[in-house]
């Protein structure tokens, strides 16, 4: 019965457009003065408490290191080093573009800030050379989504917050089903190419590879500066981030100087912006989870549901359409928040890897970002190229339905996701 | 005037945070792997520095930088919420909706604030004030202190009602501005500019796009579309023709694109 009244009253709230963290809050604080004992101090104390943990101070770090390499230089580099790999397939320079939006991925935890840093550069250029806007559009707004999906990936560092998860562990979970999801979009790219006879790039010689290769290794370094530090346990996952946002900044204004120096504390300023944005999510989310925890609403829908008999292929079934379903509504680091904490508990339950199951969320989350009423990814492209989302739309349904059958293999056959961190013996 | 300099000193405020928090944690770092190598001289040095207190500042300088740095999202309108229903309603009933959203920002945070401060008051604040001005009473609690810095907690988290308090006045402050002309904040340099543009702005923002993710205000025109439900299968020659349309009008009215 509570749990009816809050989300029924989280729901109401939220529909009404008010910012997603003040409608938890509020929430939260109705709760409180009606319905139970909690005391306010505690609820108080919460509100710094929250996000007190240095796991979450990853998530304004890699906003930050996202920030400084959005700016032309890394882009613009494994751009070419991408084109001089690929370009000369079908498909040419979106094939390129996937890949370029792959290794972007591993430097950056955000899917829109992907598909700005490498759609800004790649589609104009493939305008250009005589692609069709609608077919640029659809790569890279699709292509950005690995951002989330290959480490480092904010959403992650969310959902490891929400259930206490090993962010390392998700991290390395993330690179198989990154990889796959890179090479589905590049089949797909290569055959819509092939198939409408779109231009190809001349074929590029080793020595080119190589130069193209060498300019862009200060970005690629970061790859193995965060990857390999967490996984060698040099670095935990936030100073990984720290070190990547002081290197990011160190490459973006003294290596290859995109940016001056003058420009930094806009970039300061617009990161802590929006890391601010999610942050105060989190701290209302944590709040909304202590308060269901507190009236042990988790356990009783879990026991609802195994109640049912629901089995494990029909709640992995219905978590993706409620996820789904979602993604048409929120963002991702809210969805993540308010259904994580809910949902885990049922999922342990049937015996789902914690791993697995937040890898299947963050594939859900990449969906939802491809396609409108609030796909970032589509209004981040609609602001590159000023097409509208109607066409936008259309533009990528072969990627989306890709994504959807991808989305099918990753929820049912979890050792995709989960033989990488065993192999390492990070879980 | 005031609110100039406090706009300002928000700004400063979090920006120092942000990077202060980042250099503290790439120092400490540094000084655990470069403490290990022995540099003769150098090592002994570094040996007399503790940087065991790295962690604790990270944490509190951006829990001050997220409380304060909310209170300016309210101000950029970054802040994002369940706007599909409502950007689908006509103008009068939307104000009413955008309004109550403010309002409603405006009651949260100014409860927190209230809550947090009789906290803070209560754990320390009260002890501190009165003993600074030598009026100590006996049984005043004097609150406890953080494990590594050993700083009062009050101080620290004084960040709740102070920010808070800054938040619900930038709330009232939207809501004011909205009711008087209609516009909502938003980011200057939110829309990448068009396909001959290869150098995206150093504060791109990609939660301040057209989604619907937040309002539309009352002057809100979609890029390349206008968006009414009704059309939304449009032929491509009719795209087209919206496209040039929503350019025209766009110019014609001079909001967003003045600034493109």
């Amino acid at each position: 019965m509570n749990a009816l009244v809050i989300f029924g009253l989280l729901a109401a709230l939220m529909l009404t457009g008010m910012p997603v963290s003040i409608s938890l809050g509020l929430t939260v604080l109705t709760f409180l003065f009606t319905m139970t004992q909690v005391p306010l101090e505690s609820v108080a104390l919460k509100l710094f408490t929250g996000i007190e943990k240095f796991e979450i101070m990853a998530i304004p770090f890699f906003i930050l290191a996202g920030n400084f390499l959005t700016h032309g230089g890394v882009a613009k580099r494994m751009i070419n080093f991408a084109t001089s790999m690929v370009g000369h397939w079908y498909g040419g320079l979106g094939l390129a573009g996937v890949l370029a939006c792959a290794l972007f991925a591993a430097v950056s935890g955000s899917s829109p800030a992907t598909v700005v840093a490498i759609g800004s550069i790649l589609l104009p250029a493939m305008v250009k050379a005589g692609f069709p806007n609608r077919f640029g559009a659809g790569v890279i707004a699709t292509s950005g989504a690995l951002g989330i999906l290959i480490p480092p990936s904010i959403v992650m560092v969310m959902y490891s917050v929400a259930t206490n998860t090993s962010v390392g562990a998700l991290f390395m979970a993330g690179v198989i089903p990154g990889l796959v999801l890179a090479a589905t979009l590049g089949g797909v790219t290569w055959f819509r190419a092939k198939k409408n006879n779109y231009p190809r790039q001349p074929k590029a010689s080793w020595a080119q590879r190589w130069v193209a290769f060498r300019r862009s290794v200060w970005g690629l370094l970061l790859i193995v500066v965060v990857m390999g530090g967490i996984y060698t346990g040099i670095f935990t996952p936030t100073e990984a981030a720290a070190m990547s946002a002081v290197y990011a900044f160190i490459v973006a204004v003294f290596i290859y100087k995109d940016m001056g120096l003058k420009d930094v504390p806009k970039v300061l300023l617009n990161s802590a912006n929006m890391s601010a944005m999610l942050l105060y999510i989190i701290t209302n989310a944590v709040l909304f989870s202590f308060i269901m925890t507190n009236e042990n609403i988790p356990q009783a829908l879990a026991d609802w549901m195994l109640g049912h008999g629901l089995g494990m292929i029909t709640f992995l079934l219905v978590v993706n359409v409620l996820l789904l379903l979602a993604g048409n509504f929120m963002e991702p680091s809210s969805i993540v928040l308010i259904f994580a904490p809910i949902l885990f508990p049922v999922a342990v339950k049937l015996g789902i890897d914690p791993v697995h199951f937040g890898i299947l969320m963050v594939v859900n989350m990449e969906v939802g970002m491809c396609h409108p009423p609030v796909g970032l990814n589509l209004y981040v492209a609609s602001g590159i190229t000023k097409m509208g989302i109607t066409e936008l739309t259309v533009a990528v349904w072969p990627w989306l339905l890709s994504m959807l059958v991808f989305l099918g293999v990753v929820t049912y056959w979890p050792t995709m996701s989960i033989w990488l961190p065993k192999t390492l013996g990070m879980m | 005037m005031i609110n100039k300099a406090l706009n300002h000193l928000e700004e400063l405020l979090v920006t120092f945070l942000m990077g202060g928090a980042t250099v503290i944690i790439f120092v400490a770092v540094l000084h655990r792997y470069l403490a290990g190598v022995e540099i003769p001289g150098l090592q002994d040095w570094l040996l007399t520095l503790n940087f065991g207190w790295a962690q604790e500042l990270c944490i509190i300088m951006f829990v001050w930088m997220a409380k304060f740095g909310a209170a300016y999202g309210v101000r950029t309108g970054i802040h994002v919420g369940v706007d599909v229903l409502i950007n689908r309603l006509d103008e009068s009933k939307r104000t009413k909706f955008i309004i109550f959203g403010l309002l409603a920002g405006a009651l949260f945070t100014g409860t927190v604030a209230t809550l947090g401060g009789r906290f803070v008051w209560e754990n320390g604040a009260h002890y501190a004030i009165f003993n600074f001005f030598g009026m100590a009473g006996e049984d005043l609690f004097e609150g406890p202190t953080t494990p590594d810095l050993e700083w009062p907690t009050w101080a620290v988290y004084s960040a709740i009602p102070l920010g808070s308090s800054l938040m619900c006045f930038r709330f009232l402050q939207v809501a004011w501005d909205f009711i008087k002309t209609g516009e909502l904040p938003h980011h200057d340099h939110g829309h990448v500019d068009g396909l001959e543009e290869e150098h995206v702005p150093v504060d791109v923002d990609v939660y301040s796009m057209d989604d619907n993710l937040h309002p539309h205000d009352l002057k809100h025109e979609m890029v390349g579309e206008r968006r009414d439900g009704g059309d939304r299968r449009q032929t491509k020659a009719a795209v087209a023709e919206e496209r040039r349309g929503g350019a025209d009008r766009r110019n014609g009215n001079g909001d967003r694109g003045d600034k493109q």
